[in-house]
């Protein structure tokens, strides 16, 4: 006998259309493979770098436009409404929960993700002096959570797997 | 408008959550073949152009498959062209064609697609990959999925509306019901409000049966000409002739949060809806359009785009979802194939199947348990990431 390591079955298939004659009825034969695709990305954080290094000192930055006075948390190093190179600028990192859902599986992003116990709250924060909504995780139970209530940003120092979560929000007072 | 392309044959096959039968490329010829078989043609010698609808290198585990199904239909040496645009791809794609038609660029082009969104990869890599398709950087890395995206809208939609989630099951429970009259639907279901809202919490205000479904399947449709038609399809003369009537294509940030404060609804399908009524002078779209197929992603999601199509105003999408309105025998039948909470969602194949159903629909060829009355304009709404991309395509009946 020959063996085939990746085999994992071999059925016999029904056809789905109900169809008399089946125009695949020599077809019927299946035979099923178990395979992998693994990859590994050296990913640059380019022009969004300097957030998640300041991150690290426990600083929130955003961006603003000069020309239209918004500000972009999540950054954004050019401005989409004037096509104008932002600025960074420092954020008190206090705001408020705007949106939110309440997350029963875990995405498998990352080791940090997967550290989290479900569910976990994913929250819309407008940041005191952004114009945009940022979304990362809110560390309250979901029972307690309402849009409206006052949120920061608290910081930890790891270790993390990617710097995003050096970060998250929690409940103010 | 008499250069408008008519829909000269389509072809479907069963959507499930494993084709185990089949691999993508089998699925595609499956579908283009029922396709061929629908207009009459003994082959597609005749076609002028093959457009292949696909999104996902990932899932499928191929790249570059527009080269690979292209040959093994036949239609090398033949121009071919593949486009994508994630949840709308099948929408995109037929827009592609229609514009390929009206350019003279083609006078007949078969539009294929063909996904394996099923049991291929666990439901875990399933979500990882979709989320691929999120802003990877920022919204992926913090445990984001499109669920969540589309709860933290629906929930921004509750807040400010009223919404409730047992209108959110009105649509779960409709759309399941009416796959039951669909025999190439992937999960009908005869369910109760309270089955809806009891079921699993998936990502809140969302429960599993509010969710659509993974599958595997294909779609084709020939579009063309109706000079081309009535020269090549034997069987074009035989039945009211539907023209793609109306294409519109708006977008909206990829991130919700960057829509602040417009993050109850679609802004890109307000936009591609206009587009495509103002070709048609569609002015009141609840009174002048017969039947339509909506993107139910999830069950709220329709709620939200009937507002946005302008079949209510807005924040009336629930209490309109829920008087029925939109149920088989209602003032607009929605998603009477079942939709992607019935029927099933094989992305590249979605938008096209979606057609599928309102040119049968026009023809009167469906089940008649299903068969929207006096059908004679249907429209099909399909979008991208949470309404990044949206495209809505107009069908016309006109005999
Ligand atoms: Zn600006």
């Amino acid at each position: 006998m020959a063996e085939v390591t990746a085999k994992r079955d071999i059925l016999t298939a029904a056809s789905p259309h109900a169809e008399t004659p089946d125009i695949w009825a020599d077809f019927r034969q299946i035979e099923v493979l178990t395979l992998e695709l693994r990859q590994r990305y050296e990913h640059s954080l380019g022009k969004y770098s300097r957030f998640f290094i300041e991150l690290e000192n426990g600083r929130f930055l955003g961006t603003r436009c000069a020309r239209c006075q918004r500000v972009y948390a999540p950054p954004r190093p050019l401005c989409p409404a004037c096509l104008a190179v932002t600025t960074w600028q420092e954020l008190a990192g206090t705001g408020t929960l705007i949106t939110y859902a309440v997350q029963h599986f875990g995405s498998g992003a990352n080791d940090d993700v997967n550290r989290l116990a479900t569910p976990y709250v994913l929250a819309y924060v407008l940041l005191d002096g952004a114009s945009t909504l940022f979304p990362h995780i809110l560390r309250a139970a979901p029972e307690n959570v309402r849009i409206g209530m006052r949120v920061r940003v608290a910081y930890s120092s790891g270790p993390v797997q990617h710097p995003l979560h050096l970060m998250y929000f929690v409940a103010q007072g | 408008m008499s250069g408008l392309p008519v829909v000269v044959g389509v072809g479907l096959t069963a959507f499930a959550a494993n084709r185990v039968d089949c691999t993508v490329r089998d699925l595609a010829l499956e579908a283009a073949l029922a396709c061929m078989h629908d207009a009459g043609l003994m082959d597609l010698k005749a076609v002028q152009h093959g457009l292949t609808s696909y999104e996902s290198d990932h899932f499928n585990r191929q790249m570059t498959l527009g080269a690979l199904l292209h040959d093994h239909l036949g239609l090398t040496p033949l121009p071919n062209v593949r486009v994508e645009g994630g949840g709308a791809t099948g929408a995109l794609a037929l827009r592609t064609a229609w514009a390929y038609v009206q350019s003279g660029l083609c006078d007949s082009i078969l539009v294929y697609g063909a996904e394996l969104n099923g049991r291929s990869v666990s439901t875990q890599t399933a979500n990882q990959l979709f989320a691929l398709s999120a802003d990877f950087d920022w919204e992926m890395m913090v445990g984001g999925t499109y669920t969540a995206f589309y709860a933290a809208m629906m929930r921004a939609h509750m807040q400010r509306y009223g919404t409730t989630e047992a209108q959110c099951a009105h649509v779960a429970v409709r759309n399941r019901k009416n796959a039951q009259h669909n025999p190439l639907a992937q999960k009908p279901m005869d369910l109760t409000i309270e089955e809806v809202l009891n079921s699993r919490a998936v990502a809140e205000p969302y429960k599993l049966l509010d969710c659509s479904l993974l599958s595997d399947g294909a779609a084709a449709l020939l579009l063309a000409t109706e000079d081309w038609a009535r020269a090549h399809s034997p069987v074009f003369a035989r039945r009211p002739v539907v023209y793609f009537a109306a294409t519109g294509c708006g977008s909206d940030t990829m991130r919700l949060g960057d829509r602040y404060p417009d993050i109850t609804n679609f802004r890109g399908k307000r936009a591609a809806a206009q587009q495509a009524y103002a070709q048609l002078g569609i002015s009141d779209p609840l009174a002048q359009i017969d039947v339509a197929e909506l993107y139910d992603s999830y069950s709220g999601v329709e709620i939200q785009a009937v507002e946005d199509l302008g079949f209510v105003a807005a924040g009336e999408g629930g209490a309109a979802v829920a008087s029925g309105l939109f149920d088989l025998g209602g003032r607009l039948p929605v998603n009477p194939s079942g939709g992607l909470l019935g029927r099933g969602a094989p992305v590249g194949a979605t938008g096209i199947a979606q057609a599928i159903e309102i040119v049968q629909q026009l023809w009167g060829t469906v089940h008649p348990a299903r068969q929207a009355a006096n059908a004679r304009r249907g429209l099909t709404d399909t979008h991208a990431g949470i309404g990044t991309l949206c495209v809505v395509n107009i069908f016309e009946r006109r005999d």
